[in-house]
């Protein structure tokens, strides 16, 4: 005969069953709202040149000035990024809507490049309060 | 007691996987903008599949830049006689514009393309055209020389040189048919951004309206205001949206049909909201064009869109049907807010 623990044994759970599961229940919710702020301080910023990322830059991360240059683009352009925000300093496209645009520092923020098919998408969870921007 | 563990379980469970609401998202590249398409519910990627391909068969039919396109090849027999065969969407929407033009006349034309092309906001480089070739780009600019014929399901451009746009009626259009598709496959909650249009389907999965920023024409990362939306689309027009500068003047490119430049009507931006996804589109760039005082009483003389005009004086004029749910954020921005009653 092989041993068998106690809790094995039992058909029906026992109290401490139900302490153990309610410490897991509290873990985990404590959990979940400890990620949900955690995320609130940060602010990324996705970079998609037709479809394919090609760059990401955690903005609340960065302590000096990037650049990027994204030559494969059917019209070159130079995307800078510092601390909490991101524009487009300069691009050969036609139109220049994209430089127009200035910096993005507000998640759900984006800044567009038509000619290009390119997106810099901002995402981080200050944008809570609203769910879309027109305009 | 074990049901006892399990009921407590589950909720924290679906907590911690985003409440148990399946999302999907398509973003891409149409109707010379950005779109994204954003479904939530049982079938949300399907849905929004099939969403997306409604949109671009539709620009695939609409576009005056794709060439096998139903309106390049009435733009291609402008003055020729031929009257070109439409399908039923493009000749609704040809109608439709028409009779925009009727209402507000002098302040739409679907046959500016002319003159946007003298622009060059079709193009690669936006410049002042010469006075003569304004001109003869005005001379084409006549919608009633577009000529519908809705029993042979046909329609001609009288004058050679003419040309049709659909780009301020488009999205509009694609919103509306893009919701059909999404209600046919029994989506209830979803959140349509067709070139920062914003289409409400139904409301948010937890029962509350969308909440949509009207954002700053001076400054894209702060917003005017917040607007509740539920089944209905807000569509904002303004001239800051494409422009350039010449000899230190800055153009944009909303076209006034009455002087083929820029509107200058006293409005920085104008948002339209409306359960008619397709007149909110239209009416944006009109209402643009006609300016506040005529905005508004057009808005008296109908009961079917509210208005959030944006005054050159830095002030916000709010229709009244929109002040539940409205809220004002651009007063730091130095901007005062104006309920308007009918």
């Amino acid at each position: 005969m092989t041993a068998r623990s106690s809790a094995a044994d039992r058909r029906r759970p026992t109290p401490w069953d139900f302490v153990v599961a309610l410490i897991v229940a509290a873990a985990a919710v404590a959990l979940l709202f400890l990620l949900k702020q955690e995320s609130g301080n940060f602010l990324t910023a996705t970079v998609v040149l037709d479809g394919e990322t090609i760059a990401q830059y955690d903005l609340t991360a960065l302590t000096g000035p990037v650049t990027l240059e994204v030559e494969d683009a059917s019209y070159p352009l130079t995307i800078q990024a510092e601390p909490g925000r991101i524009r487009i300093l300069e691009s050969s496209c036609p139109g220049l809507d994209c430089v127009h645009t200035g910096w993005a520092d507000r998640a759900g923020q984006q800044i567009i490049c038509l000619p290009n098919r390119l997106v810099i998408s901002l995402e981080g969870t200050s944008s809570g309060d609203i769910d879309a921007v027109t305009g | 007691m074990k049901r006892a563990i399990a009921s407590l379980l589950i909720p924290v469970f679906f907590l911690l996987t985003g409440c148990g609401t399946a999302e999907a998202q398509e973003q891409f590249f149409t109707m010379d903008t950005v779109m994204s398409i954003t479904v939530y519910g049982k079938g949300a990627a399907e849905a929004a599949s099939a969403a997306r391909q409604e949109v671009e068969a539709l620009n695939a039919k609409l576009s005056r830049t794709e060439a096998d396109s139903l309106i390049s090849q009435l733009n291609a027999h402008a003055g020729d006689g031929t009257a070109v065969d439409m399908d039923g969407d493009t000749l609704e929407l040809l109608t439709f514009a028409k009779s925009v033009s009727q209402l507000l006349p002098g302040c739409f034309d679907i046959t500016i393309a002319p003159v946007m092309d003298a622009w060059g906001f079709t193009g690669e480089e936006r410049h002042v055209p010469d006075d003569d070739t304004l001109a003869a780009a005005m001379a084409l600019v006549d919608s009633d020389k577009l000529l519908i014929d809705e029993a042979a399901g046909t329609a001609r451009l009288e004058t050679a040189g003419m040309s049709v746009d659909l780009g301020a009626v488009a999205k509009g259009w694609a919103a509306a048919r893009a919701e059909a598709v999404l209600r046919e496959a029994g989506v209830t909650s979803a959140l349509l951004d067709l070139g920062r249009n914003i289409t409400a389907v139904g409301p948010k999965t937890d029962g509350t309206a969308w909440r949509v920023g009207v954002a700053d024409p001076e400054d894209d990362s702060q917003y005017l205001c917040i607007v509740s939306l539920e089944d209905q689309t807000a569509s904002t027009s303004g001239g800051y949206e494409r422009w350039f500068e010449e000899d230190g003047v800055r153009y944009h490119h909303i076209i006034d049909p009455k002087t083929g430049y820029p509107a200058d009507s006293g409005l920085k931006s104008v948002t339209v909201i409306s359960s008619n996804h397709l007149l909110a589109d239209a009416l944006s760039t009109t209402l643009f064009v006609a300016g506040p005082e005529a905005a508004l009483d057009f808005w008296r003389s109908r009961d079917d869109f509210e208005l959030v005009l944006c005054t050159d004086q830095g002030q916000l004029l709010v229709t009244e049907g929109l002040e539940a749910g409205f809220e004002f954020r651009g007063e730091e921005l130095g901007y005062d807010c104006q309920i308007v009653r009918r």
